[in-house]
């Protein structure tokens, strides 16, 4: 019988199985007497409906719609605001939108169907882009269309700050949607079994669909069993989505009494589910005559969509992280949700982050080049210290090591030797980037509005680890069993940690936020701490309930004080040739290094510095998403062009010891943090090899083109 | 709604099937099941009766006849023309940049020219080895070029009694080529713009000279008008020519839609290729 250590790099236990083939998805599951369901949607982005012309249904095919939800309940998904319609009733607000459902035993037979089903509107005036809603070309949302907003401040006025500066430079930065290309596309069944609704779904919050969907039907969250099967990916994309495909099942399902499922398509899951927020952040730095700054005013906008789903939460992240890793005498970040008749965003590894940090950082690349320092250097003079203030007024708790991880990097990738070497528009380049990102809910959100709970299990030499929190490919399983394992002393396969099923456990809040590990993994080790203690008691359960760290003032209402409990910080060298024929771009090397805290798997941490590099450099390089008049053109994974593993090249990874005091063994959140700020340094080498600034990601080669042929 | 599919053991089998019954051939299946698509779970339907031919031995494998034409059955696979090392150069990179793997293994390439896609890879090479199509229907048989072949983007001069057995490229002379594909990345991509060009140069003087421009417009783009342009003329004179030529290229290739950049890299591609031809290096494939 052998310990799993945390310092032992692990196997993770669902790699076999997975690797195999053997692993069961949704897909796999037959139950008896299950029936099919497709979706109508809507074709167009904004109108009424007038008619809804059905074919003639075959025995046993249903078309479910508004008029089925059940007497009490409520034609709306419970996310976090309650405007998300499970189905469009009357009007239409953007393409995609869930008309109704067609449900039966033959997915071929529903195909046809869906095809025969006659939708007639009165189009009524879209808006589909953030100029659109802003130029108010119609009103979809309030009197401006702006669906949420937020302002904050730290430090010197900046309007003054403003006025007396030397220049003041104005930049805009633009990013593109973003899709999740999860490898299970979304999947949710649902069945009425003794006497409860159960859904079984491809999802990263099974507590989450639950609360929903008993909105949708008005009836108490405990009829209804949530089981999360094995889940294919998710990067936020199965955060609030299933939600969108079970609120129709249970009405459905309600009606008919036999098991449902609603396995989409590649297609379908590229083109009618949500995606990364498209962003626009406008930066006006006031500069002394060196090149100094001496204070910011940031404008921030997101396109939300037609409904809010995470949205505010979102710009929130965007608006916190607007300033990235610096401090500046003084700054201001105005945050706007536009509204637009287009498929909601929502929640995407990330989180809102990522596009306010690339903005940042090319904007500090380019005022850097522009009074002739090295971005690098640049940077360096306004890294936050611990204590110094953050945008919101709160304070940077932990130490700040990004000086050593610069060192790291720059050693590694011999990077002052290649600034040097590479002139400016010679072809070659290397870029240099700093990130970081706020762990776990927004504020008080985990005290106020979480609560997270966690529940050991003993009987006889076994544990069982009982909480909501699920494995979608990130390694959560593995190391929640090894935590349990090593805290213990105990045998890893004799610790049991299944797929949640909400009758089952307890509620330890949303896999979501780089929570997990730092906030739920800490739960664990605590109970396994009682549990080693309490070991001969026999058979016993110890549940462990969020306590708040003290010292972390928040104010949600002025979004006041410390914005997140600590951060992951980042930093990343990317080197990069550009080909002066095709402007095609090879990348030549990355080099990173992260301040997780201290790795609770040194291999898994590995899979996912990885992975988020290379979904960072693909945001960057290759993923074009446009929405033209509210329909996404890259509708397939042939034209919706995500990275291959020769895209990109072997990664030098570094990390710095930092142990996190309210975290598992001095772990602390880092799924989303490796995402965060790969694509700046990618572009700042792109910058370096072509001569020209840049303004926009994605950035294809014949957008770099473009840009060469800007005069 | 039933598909009607058909599994003919010979060639023969397969032309009285197709004059017969109208079956289409169905060789790697790569575009034809992808084309028919209905969704996950659900079997594809074919509007028309379908015949798989992927097993037919007489339609695959590479020969060499005696006065150097490579000779290539139409349901050979990308993989097996790309490791052909008597299969000319630009014709092998085409194939070895097709998709990934899995879809090298399983695409044919009279699949690639019966689907005549504009985005399709082993057109272009062809069309600039001036290679030929042999169409062969119970009563006869035919041969064309494959540029008379493909009409433009889906369209072909196929008959709905014929299938394809062969491509033949004549051995090509010359003494520099180039090739490049632009993925939409590194691997698995379709192609956003190809291009080849070959030339052949005796004492100094350009006595051949071809290009051709995949993805460029409806069908792969060549022009013997515009080639003339350099046939004939002195190496040492490219510097000098090379600006009207790729302006006159310009003309040849008609981009829907990122018009800019296909239009700049294939001049920038172009251009590049001459001006290195300008400086005689030693002969064979510019880089
Ligand atoms: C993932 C993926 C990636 C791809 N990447 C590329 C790429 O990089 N480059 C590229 O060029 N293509 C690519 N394709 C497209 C496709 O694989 C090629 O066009 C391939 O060569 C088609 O060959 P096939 O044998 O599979 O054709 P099939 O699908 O079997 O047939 C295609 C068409 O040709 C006809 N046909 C086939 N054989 C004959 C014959 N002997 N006589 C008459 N008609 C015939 C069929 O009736 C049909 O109309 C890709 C496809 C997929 C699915």
């Amino acid at each position: 019988m052998a310990v799993t250590h945390i310092t032992d790099k692990m196997k993770r236990v669902d790699a076999y199985e997975k690797a195999r083939g053997e692993a069961k998805y949704l897909c796999d599951f037959h139950l008896p007497g299950m029936l099919y369901a497709r979706m109508v949607r809507s074709t167009i982005p904004r109108g009424n409906i007038l008619s809804i012309n059905l074919p003639e249904l075959p025995d046993g095919y249903y078309f479910i719609s508004a008029k089925d939800i059940p007497e009490g309940g409520k034609n709306a998904l419970h996310m976090i605001a309650e405007d998300y319609r499970c189905f469009a009733d009357g009007d239409v607000k953007f393409i995609g939108e869930t008309i109704g459902i067609l449900v039966g035993s033959d997915r071929g037979v529903l195909y046809e169907l869906e095809k025969m089903v006659e939708v007639t509107y009165e189009e009524l005036p879209a808006v589909t882009t953030i100029d659109d809603a802003l130029e108010k070309k119609a009103i979809i949302s309030g009197e401006d269309n702006i669906m949420c907003k937020l302002e904050c401040e730290m430090g010197e006025n900046v309007d003054e700050v403003l006025s007396k500066a030397d220049s003041i430079i104005e930049e805009t930065f633009e990013t593109g949607y973003q899709e999740h290309v999860h490898l299970e596309t979304n999947s949710v069944a649902c069945a009425y079994e003794d006497g409860k609704f159960v859904i079984y779904a491809s999802a990263q919050c099974p507590f989450y669909i639950r609360t929903s969907i008993a909105c949708t039907m008005g009836i108490k969250s405990d009829d209804i069993i949530v089981r999360q099967m094995t889940t294919g990916g998710a990067f936020g994309g199965k955060e609030h989505f299933p939600d969108v495909i079970a609120g129709p099942l249970i009405v459905a399902c309600n009606k008919i009494r036999k098991p449902i499922f609603m396995i989409f398509d590649r297609e379908e899951d590229m083109e009618f589910s949500v995606k990364r927020h498209p962003s626009r952040t406008v930066f006006r730095t006031g500069l002394d005559k060196d090149g100094n700054i001496l204070g910011t005013d940031i404008k921030i906008y997101y396109n939300v969509g037609a409904y809010l789903t995470s949205s505010y939460v979102v710009l929130q992240r965007g608006v916190f992280h607007s300033t990235g890793v610096y401090r500046f005498p003084g700054a201001r970040a105005w945050g706007f949700g536009v509204a637009t008749n287009c498929f909601p965003t929502c929640a995407f590894r990330g989180f809102g982050a990522p596009q306010t940090l690339y903005a940042i950082e090319m904007h500090l690349d380019h005022i850097a080049r522009k009074f002739g320092y090295d971005p690098a250097e640049y940077k360096k003079k306004y890294f936050l210290k611990q204590g110094e203030e953050t945008i919101t007024q709160g304070h940077i708790v932990e130490k700040v090591m990004l000086e050593e991880m610069m060192k790291q990097i720059t050693d590694a990738s011999d990077y002052y030797r290649k600034v040097k070497e590479y002139a400016i528009g010679s072809g070659k380049g290397i870029g240099i980037s700093f990130y970081n990102h706020g762990g776990a809910f927004t504020g008080n959100g985990e005290q106020a509005i979480i609560k997270a709970k966690l529940k050991l299990k003993k009987e006889g030499e076994k544990v069982s680890i009982l909480c909501g929190s699920t494995e979608m490919g990130q390694g959560f399983r593995s190391i929640m069993r090894k935590i349990v394992s090593d805290t213990v002393g105990i045998d890893i396969d004799n610790v049991f940690y299944d797929n949640p099923d909400t009758s089952k456990v307890v509620d330890s809040g949303p896999t979501a936020a780089s929570r997990s590990t730092m906030v739920v993994g800490f739960l664990c080790e605590k109970a396994a701490k009682e549990m080693k203690e309490r070991w001969n008691e026999g058979d016993f359960e110890v549940i462990k309930q969020y306590e708040h760290p003290e010292g972390h003032p928040w104010d949600q209402t002025t979004f006041r004080g410390d914005a997140y409990l600590g951060y992951g910080w980042g930093a990343c060298v990317v080197e990069v040739e550009v080909d002066k024929l095709t402007k095609e771009v090879t990348t030549k090397g990355i080099w990173s290094s992260h301040d997780i805290g201290r790795p609770i798997d040194e291999l898994i941490v590995h899979g996912q510095v990885n992975g988020g590099i290379i979904q960072s450099l693909g945001y960057a390089a290759l993923e074009k998403l446009e929405c033209k008049d509210g329909r996404f053109k890259q509708r397939s994974i042939s034209s919706y062009i995500i990275p291959t593993s020769m895209d990109f090249p072997h990664q030098e990874y570094f990390f710095v010891d930092n142990p996190y005091p309210w975290g598992p063994y001095g772990a602390k959140g880092m799924g989303e943090l490796v995402f965060n700020g790969a694509d700046s340094a990618y572009m700042g080498a792109v910058e370096r090899a072509i001569g020209r600034d840049t303004f926009k990601i994605p950035m294809p080669p014949e957008d770099i083109q473009g840009v060469v042929d800007r005069k | 709604m039933v598909n009607t599919c058909y599994i003919p053991k010979t060639l023969e089998e397969a032309l009285v099937l197709r004059k017969e019954k109208k079956a289409v051939p169905l060789a790697g299946g790569t575009d034809l099941m992808v084309a028919y698509k209905r969704g996950v779970g659900i079997t594809p339907i074919f509007p028309f009766p379908v015949m798989i031919v992927t097993h037919l031995d007489e339609l695959k494998g590479i020969r060499v006849e005696e006065d150097g034409t490579v000779v290539i059955g139409a349901l050979t696979t990308s993989v097996e023309i790309a490791r052909d090392e008597r299969v000319p150069y630009f014709v092998r990179m085409a194939a070895s940049k097709m998709g990934a793997v899995s879809l090298r293994n399983t695409a044919t390439i009279g699949g690639n020219i019966g689907n005549s896609s504009p985005k399709g890879d082993l057109p272009q090479p062809l069309i600039l080895l001036d290679a030929t199509v042999v169409l062969q229907s119970i009563d006869k048989k035919r041969e064309m070029t494959v540029d008379e072949f493909i009409i433009k983007a889906k369209k072909n001069r196929l008959n709905d009694d014929e299938i394809i057995t062969e491509i033949r490229i004549p051995k090509p002379d010359y003494t520099y080529g180039y090739f490049r594909k632009i993925g939409t990345r590194k691997a698995n991509a379709i192609s956003k713009l190809t291009l080849s060009a070959i030339m052949k140069v005796e004492s100094g003087v350009i006595k051949d000279f071809r290009a051709s421009s995949g993805a460029a417009g409806p069908k792969v783009a060549r022009s013997r008008e515009v080639e003339k342009l350099l046939i004939g003329k002195l190496v040492f004179d490219l510097p000098s020519l090379v600006e009207d030529f790729v302006d006159a290229w310009d003309g040849v290739i008609s981009p829907h839609a990122m018009p800019e950049f296909r239009r700049a890299t294939t001049k920038n591609m172009l251009r590049y290729f001459l001006l290195e031809c300008a400086k005689l290096p030693k002969s064979g494939i510019i880089e």
